[in-house]
């Protein structure tokens, strides 16, 4: 990893706050994300996952507190943190209008990297990301999966240090989600950091190595997925627990549920 | 599957109507509780359109024989059916009981549902509308009781034939009104709408000078055309000629019982057969490889060239975009050509284009939609945003300067007042550089999303920003040109002055690219700061 010291962080957050209105989306979170690692944040719907992945990307500006990604301030220094990082937001869109390749061509050439070098590596992300065949269909007619492969495509392109997902594998097919799977595990060997946001438990005990806990705007857990689950036998009991959520006993509702008489 | 546990529903033979008609009732009251903008604008276009309809019907009653009323009431009967048909290709979310992709998983048999859908197809402003309209089609031409008799089948089946037009258009396009293209299809529909206005306007204007007669040929086809065909019974029944009265509603009859028919069979298709929308053929591929190599060889390298192409490309492929262009450069163009046909124009309203055009600067950011991030994503310094600013401004001189001279060259030649063409040239291009100017500072000062679905271009609660970007953005401009507009009248009333008027044109060129350099040199600094704040604008809605 390039950049980087020993002591490293990929990202440190200090007193993170945003409101919106009344409502404290990010309630002052403390993060130390480790360099080289593949990194969960993990939390139910309206966590903050979404609100805390702008903020540290610079897409957000947050009410109070400070970001550093690779030892440079988001805010103070954008030059070196917006070469640095590779960004896939949800909710937000794509230029949809362009096709995929077209898509690649544009992000990679407005981040400065020769036309030359750009469509050497667009066709090799669009081969390893099974999006050949769809290169020249224009985004807007992309599928769920598709549009998350063309984001991922986009936010490699200009190879990060630092890559931010926000659900990645959200509304997305078995088959591309392998194949997104593939290229992040490939990423991160190399000693790359990934960062993503997601609520599916077993997706992020599986592919990661460390995670952080969000929950209502504030950060419950972190560290590394053994600390993280501690006595549990599974990092969704672990969750459940840190979330507090209770397991509602629902024997004696729905009991005209299932076969017999209509 | 134990289907022997199983207390059938009775498929299909309990009474769907008043269901569907319920539904129908109870959408249209929860979209108008949604908000009162639109509890507002509903009930508007309601007392729009009735205030409409009646005083077409009182027309009508009032021209009763006069000799070619019945010309006119047919054609209005075979223009109100095209309406008709028309209007669930530029409207397909207009209706949801209607679209019958929604009801695949109910157990419904097509005839009944038919039926149902028919029936709450003639609730609302729309069947009102037309069954006021036809009533004074049919009034304006029946005289006797044989005629009055036609006329209660004959509005029954025009107004049937009307409605089940459209929903068999409908149900036969669904596929094609859910896509991508149709939608895009439907925000293009204003121009149509415009420019129909336009051909009808000029039609009128025919028909005035010289009369009513000049239909007469028209309705002998429309006649036996449905649903004009059962006015023109009733004009036949008018008339004693009971045997062709008949024919023309029994020909009526037929196309409903068609219309009916085909509507059946695409519903019976559409909720048997899976949506294979998604798939589409990669057959487009090789023709827009070609095309975009094409045009990248041409603009500058690096940040200034991709940005340019991308807006060059959005100018074609994005509907909103295209929609906003097409009306600039035909209004543009308009506005002095035909004030110069028709004698009244001045070489000035030449300056129309260049000020038409110089709109599309304003809110640059707004038309990229939540995209914004990833041009944000690659802001980081002043630097960027001004290279970003100005790829924007070029992309919009690759089409405005051209067109802008144009549009001033035809406008003096039709107006044969050559002496004038370089000072308005002058003024143009001044004009065009303020415009640009206050653009890109409006661009990054009060940025607004558009929404990309439907006919509205400011998301809701951003219409203020709207209006202080655009109309504050063009006052400062006309303000901005102000000194090469007072040179222009010096130059023009002074004595001597006519003979130095041509150095306008350098002077208000010079002008414009001064001015242009300084909007976007002042612009770009905002724009950095304020990424995140534009981001936020812009992904509203």
């Amino acid at each position: 990893m390039t950049g980087v010291g020993a002591d490293s962080a990929a990202v440190r957050v200090r007193g993170l706050w945003k409101r919106f209105g009344q409502q404290v989306a990010v309630a002052g979170i403390d993060l130390e994300l480790p360099a080289g690692k593949f990194i969960g944040l993990v939390g139910p719907n309206g966590a903050g996952k979404t609100t805390t992945l702008s903020m540290v990307t610079g897409l957000l500006r947050p009410d109070q507190g400070t970001v550093e990604v690779v030892g440079h301030d988001v805010w103070r220094d954008p030059v070196a943190v917006k070469a640095r990082i590779g960004v896939l937001p949800e909710g937000l869109r794509l230029f949809e209008r362009l096709s995929g390749r077209e898509l690649l061509s544009y992000s990679g050439r407005l981040r400065g990297l020769p036309g030359a070098e750009v469509d050497r590596r667009a066709t090799q992300l669009l081969d390893v990301l099974d999006l050949a065949g769809a290169q020249h269909k224009l985004v807007v007619d992309y599928s769920t999966g598709m549009r998350k492969k063309i984001g991922l495509a986009t936010a490699l392109l200009h190879n990060p240090e630092v890559l931010f997902l926000d659900e990645p594998f959200e509304g997305v097919d078995p088959v591309s989600a392998q194949t997104i799977r593939g290229v992040l595990e490939r990423y991160t060997a190399s000693g790359a950091t990934v960062v993503f946001s997601s609520h599916v438990m077993e997706l992020v005990e599986s592919l990661c190595d460390w995670v952080a806990v969000m929950a209502a705007g504030r950060i419950r857990a972190q560290g590394t997925l053994a600390e993280v689950r501690g006595e549990a036998p599974t990092l969704q009991r672990a969750f459940l627990e840190l979330v507090g959520a209770q397991s509602r006993d629902t024997a004696s509702d729905l009991d005209w549920l299932g076969g017999g008489p209509r | 599957m134990s289907t022997g546990a199983h207390t059938d529903p009775a498929v299909g033979t309990f009474p769907i109507t008043p269901v569907v008609v319920r539904l129908k009732l109870s959408l249209l009251r929860n979209g108008l509780r949604q908000s009162g903008g639109r509890r507002a604008a509903y009930v508007a276009s309601a007392v729009v359109a009735l205030l409409f309809a009646a005083l077409q019907l009182t027309g009508f009653v009032a021209l009763r024989g006069h000799a070619h009323i019945a010309s006119v009431s047919v054609l209005a009967a075979a223009v109100l059916a095209l309406g008709w048909a028309v209007m669930p290709l530029f409207f397909p979310s207009g209706d949801e009981t209607l679209d019958p992709t929604r009801l695949v998983m109910l157990p419904l048999r097509p005839r009944p549902l038919v039926r149902a859908l028919l029936t709450a197809s003639l609730v609302g402003i729309g069947p009102l509308f037309t069954v006021l309209l036809l009533v004074g089609c049919v009034v304006s031409v029946a005289h006797g009781a044989a005629a009055y008799v036609v006329a209660v089948p004959a509005l029954a089946l025009a107004l049937l034939v009307c409605v089940a037009l459209a929903r068999a258009v409908a149900a036969a396009n669904i596929r094609l009104l859910t896509s991508r293209k149709g939608r895009d299809l439907a925000v293009l529909s204003g121009l149509v709408i415009a420019i129909g206005a336009q051909l009808v306007n000029f039609g009128m204007q025919r028909l005035g000078s010289a009369g009513l007669a000049q239909l007469e040929p028209a309705r002998e086809v429309l006649q036996w055309v449905p649903p004009a065909s059962a006015v023109g019974a009733v004009d036949a029944a008018s008339r004693g000629s009971y045997g062709i009265a008949v024919a023309q509603l029994a020909l009526t009859a037929a196309a409903l019982a068609a219309l009916l028919g085909v509507w059946a069979r695409s519903l019976t298709r559409l909720m048997t057969s899976p949506d294979a929308s998604t798939l589409q053929p990669a057959d487009t591929a090789v023709r827009e490889r070609s095309r975009s190599a094409g045009l990248t060889r041409l603009l500058p390298a690096g940040r200034t060239g991709t940005v340019m192409e991308r807006g060059l490309r959005y100018v074609w492929r994005d509907p909103k975009t295209k929609a906003a262009w097409v009306t600039s450069l035909a209004i543009g163009l308009i506005v002095p050509v035909f004030n110069a046909l028709q004698g009244t124009g001045s070489p000035y309203f030449a300056c129309f284009a260049a000020g038409m055009l110089g709109i599309q600067m304003y809110n640059q950011f707004g038309q990229d939609t939540s995209a914004f991030w990833m041009v944000a994503l690659t802001i980081s310094s002043p630097r960027d945003a001004y290279v970003e600013l100005r790829g924007r401004a070029l992309a919009l001189l690759l089409i405005t300067l051209p067109y802008a001279t144009l549009v001033t060259v035809v406008t003096t030649a039709l107006l044969d007042d050559w002496a004038r063409l370089p000072e308005v040239l002058g003024l143009s291009f001044a004009l065009l550089g303020a415009m640009l100017a206050t653009g890109a500072w409006t661009s990054a000062r009060f940025p607004y999303s558009i929404p990309q679905e439907g006919f509205k271009n400011v998301a809701p609660g951003q219409t203020g920003l709207a209006w202080i970007s655009i109309f504050g953005g063009m006052v400062a401009a006309a303000l901005l040109c102000s000194p090469v507009i007072a040179l222009l009248i010096w130059a023009n009333v002074s004595a001597g002055g006519a003979s130095l008027t041509w150095l306008l044109l350098p002077v208000g060129a010079a002008y414009g690219a001064a001015i242009t350099f300084l909007g976007l040199r002042l612009a770009a600094p905002r724009t950095a700061v304020r990424l995140p704040e534009i981001l936020t604008a812009v992904s509203k809605g």
